[in-house]
């Protein structure tokens, strides 16, 4: 008796179940043929990142607002990638800029995350220093990029943030460019007695010396290099365009130029 | 085809790294070469090298002399700031032996000139 | 109103702005408008505490030296001399590939160094080469710029000049039964 009841509470659920489903599956179809109707659009944009358009209007903001404020160091102002803001200032300009966005009220970006060196031989400066800027206070990040060469020593940022310290000593070890003013400028990850920097362009991947193990002077010894087997010269670039309907986006979309404006006028 | 020396002639107006005038990057250098002529005798007694003082002064000679025909200020300037460094490693032992004995090259054998030696190292 | 201020600050003699209190909408502070100041001005401690001497330092790096133009950056780049005074680079243009490839690759230019004796390593057959320089490659969008790069370095360049290319004719298959071609050898 419990048994068949069991089953007929069964079957009632199930069939309850069926009447529901059928009863909700319809509904659901319609809204979703609403809605394929109501934007049928085509995807321009197939991009991953999304762009907060409130977002980019604030950082086009803030951008011109900087410009504004240090119109003799600020050259150039850009957003990379929709929502990076990048600042370009010439090599005087450093400090000032970096003062300013730490120490302004409404910008206080008073982490320095990161200096980064960039190698661009065929330029007349060839060496780009970037200073990363985090501001915890809004949330937000800007760059601040300049120039040099082998031989234009760079104001030292250490007395903004302090951070820069180790970040310079990196720079000048693989790049070579040197820091004026730095408290403790010398190596930090080539060996004692290595000579050149990793990461100029014209610096071999091998290196120009090895290092061995001795066992007639019972001590490590710099050798010239000799490869057992030589390197093989592999053509990896690719012989065609990659994104020929992006050709005509540029990769920075320029905000401000102060130097445009200066001969446009 | 043939290879070319581009000329460049003139002067430019650069920022200085150290010094503004040949007399100062001059006396940065020399400075420079008596505060490693007086380190020598503790590096040769606190590395334990087997060189004497006087091999170790030939040699800082021969190093600083390489460079004799240097005239840009900024590179005297950066070749001054890089032995400073250089320097400093020794002072404060941060080298190690084997650092210091690389200036001399114990293991290299030197590169065959003529062409019969070339030949016997079968290089050519 | 900017324009009263203005006019106000040329003026600086006249009673009305002596009497005025001293206020400003400008950021920066002019040193020289005295009567804008209310106290003396500050000077940064280092400036204060550094000594004459590294006071006239700090000076003399605030000027500007005059170099000659034509650098050389051998004694500092780390290269070990013998692979400047003994080595010449070939700046050239990378050829097309011979297949149907497209050309998107070799609009630019290369630098190289000139080969370095290799030989038949002994243990497993290998190609063995004792030539650092073998495996480097910079690019350059044009000539000058890498002879500039070249003559920096002290390299000793040559260019490798591209052959100019011959000129495609556009061939067509019905040429060949053109009326006004003698190109019909048969009878017919």
């Amino acid at each position: 008796m419990s048994y068949l009841l069991k089953r007929a509470l069964g079957a009632g659920c199930s069939m309850g179940r069926n009447v529901l489903n059928n009863a909700k599956s319809p509904m659901i179809q319609r809204i979703v043929t609403k809605t394929e109707q109501a934007a049928p659009q085509e995807e321009t944009r197939p991009t991953v990142a999304k762009v907060d358009p409130l977002q980019k209007s604030q950082l086009v903001d803030f951008g011109k607002y900087v410009a504004e404020c240090m119109p003799k160091y600020v050259q150039k102002v850009q957003l990379t990638a929709g929502n990076e803001l990048e600042v370009l200032v010439p090599p005087e300009g450093v400090l000032p800029v970096l003062q300013f966005l730490k120490d302004h009220h409404t910008a206080q970006f008073t982490n320095l995350v990161d200096i980064a060196g960039m190698d661009v031989p065929n330029r007349q400066y060839r060496f780009e220093i970037i200073y990363n800027l985090l501001s915890l206070r809004y949330n937000s990040r800007i760059r601040v990029k300049t120039y040099t060469d082998e031989l234009t020593p760079i104001e030292s940022a250490n007395d903004v943030f302090k951070a820069a310290n180790w970040y310079e000593r990196e720079i000048w070890d693989m790049f070579g460019v040197f820091f004026a003013n730095h408290p403790d400028l010398r190596r930090i990850l080539t060996d004692y007695g290595f000579e050149g920097h990793p990461f100029r362009k014209d610096f071999p991947l091998s290196g120009y010396v090895e290092v061995r193990y001795d066992d007639e002077q019972k001590r490590v010894v710099v050798e010239p290099l000799e490869l057992a087997q030589e390197f093989r010269r592999f053509e990896l670039s690719a012989p065609w365009e990659q994104f020929p309907n992006f050709r005509s986006n540029p990769a920075s979309e320029e905000i401000i130029n102060p130097g445009d404006d200066k001969t446009k006028q | 085809m043939a290879a070319k020396q581009a000329i460049q002639v003139g002067t430019k107006i650069v920022k200085p790294v150290l010094s503004t005038n040949h007399a100062e990057a001059r006396l940065r250098v020399l400075s420079l070469y008596k505060a490693w002529y007086r380190q020598i005798p503790y590096i040769v007694k606190e590395f334990d090298i087997p060189k004497s003082e006087n091999q170790c002064r030939e040699k800082l000679k021969e190093l600083f002399m390489t460079n004799k025909d240097v005239t840009d200020i900024r590179v005297i300037d950066l070749l001054v700031i890089k032995g400073q460094m250089e320097l400093q490693e020794s002072v404060n032992m941060w080298k190690q032996k084997g650092h210091i004995m690389a200036y001399f090259k114990p293991t290299e054998e030197p590169k065959p000139k003529g062409f019969l030696s070339k030949f016997f190292n079968s290089n050519e | 109103m900017f324009q009263v201020i203005r006019r106000a600050a040329s003026l600086p003699k006249t009673h009305l702005l002596k009497s005025a209190p001293a206020f400003s909408t400008c950021p920066v502070r002019f040193d020289n408008d005295v009567y804008n100041r209310k106290e003396a001005p500050k000077i940064d401690n280092e400036t204060v505490l550094s000594l004459p001497e590294e006071a006239r330092h700090n000076a003399a790096l605030e000027s500007t030296i005059t170099v000659p133009a034509k650098v050389d950056l051998t004694p500092i780049s780390g290269v070990p001399p013998e692979h400047i005074k003994s080595r010449r680079v070939r700046i050239y243009q990378p050829a097309k590939n011979a297949m149907q490839s497209g050309t998107n690759n070799i609009n630019h230019w290369e630098m190289e160094f000139d080969n370095r004796q290799r030989w038949e390593n002994p243990l497993m057959g290998w190609t063995s080469s004792g030539d650092p320089l073998s495996n480097m490659k910079v690019q350059f969008r044009n000539p000058e710029e890498a002879i500039e790069h070249c003559e920096k370095n002290g390299w000793c360049w040559y260019i490798d000049t591209p052959k100019i290319e011959k000129p495609m004719k556009p061939k067509s298959y019905g040429v060949n039964f053109s009326w006004n071609r003698r190109t019909r050898v048969s009878t017919k």
